[in-house]
């Protein structure tokens, strides 16, 4: 049985590389009996959408503007 | 009026047009104003040097936008040297699981506040952004850049750390110890907060 701590590595791991079929299979088994590893696994999906995103802010850059225009000019 | 002249009277107009989108979004990427302001200039002065190559045709902010892709993700890898995973992560794995690598019991996953609420919700919630941002901000420099760097591109992890010649599972874990940290740190300022 893996460790939790094992398991929240192979649930990273996935998003990188295909797991072999042992880690595959060790890994639902573990979830299956787990809610927390499960609720982890859940959360962190939640997280790289977050991470994912963009957040747009809608600054106003005149003095940029500016400086991008002048360097044009030379 | 020469074609070059031309071709710089739309390249101001873009100036004017696009700066404030260009900037914005450099900014969610780098969470730096004078990185993000650098990194726009530099937009636009690729952009005059190569006008020529621009096809009159195509979307001058898709075309602006996809050098400034190339201009972030530059920036990252050459700020990423890779990190040993080792030593500092050994703490943050040790601070969550006890030495049979059970969740410690206070760290154990609880749902969060926010579980139900979808994520374009919070992405539109400028507290959460500032949360996030500061959150992103405490893990060790390697380490947020990894995060950005893994987050930036629509790139696989395997592709990345070809490029970058890092070994794939190095990366990966330090991604692993990232979250974990982060996780905690968002736990703790936002989604187990009791209103």
């Amino acid at each position: 049985m893996l460790s939790c701590k094992k398991v929240t590595e192979l649930t990273e791991k996935k998003t990188f590389t295909k797991l072999s079929n042992k880690e595959s299979i060790q890994l639902a088994m573990h979830k299956s009996m787990c809610g927390a590893c499960s609720l982890y696994e859940k959360q962190s999906e939640k997280m790289d959408q977050l991470l994912k995103n963009d957040y747009l802010d809608n600054t106003k850059n005149e003095k940029l503007k500016e400086k991008i225009l002048k360097n044009l000019n030379q | 009026m020469g074609k070059q002249d031309f071709q710089v009277d739309h390249l101001r107009e873009w100036v004017n047009l696009y700066t404030d989108h260009l900037y914005a979004w450099a900014y969610s990427k780098t969470n730096d104003k004078e990185l993000s302001e650098d990194l726009v200039q530099d937009t636009f002065l690729v952009a005059h040097q190569s006008l020529n190559k621009f096809r009159g045709d195509s979307n001058p902010k898709t075309w602006l936008s996809s050098i400034l892709k190339n201009k972030i993700y530059d920036h990252f890898r050459k700020k990423y040297n890779s990190p040993q995973v080792l030593s500092d992560s050994e703490a943050v794995l040790e601070s969550m699981f006890d030495e049979s690598g059970r969740w410690k019991k206070e760290e154990r996953p609880k749902p969060w506040s926010d579980d139900d609420d979808d994520e374009i919700k919070l992405l539109d919630d400028k507290d959460f952004i500032h949360v996030m941002q500061g959150c992103m901000k405490e893990l060790p420099q390697n380490w947020h850049t990894a995060v950005q760097l893994k987050y930036f591109s629509e790139k696989k992890g395997e592709e990345i750390c070809q490029e970058l010649d890092v070994s794939p599972t190095n990366f990966w874990q330090i991604i692993h110890r990232s979250k974990l940290q982060l996780r905690k740190c968002l736990e703790k300022h936002w989604f187990n907060q009791s209103n």
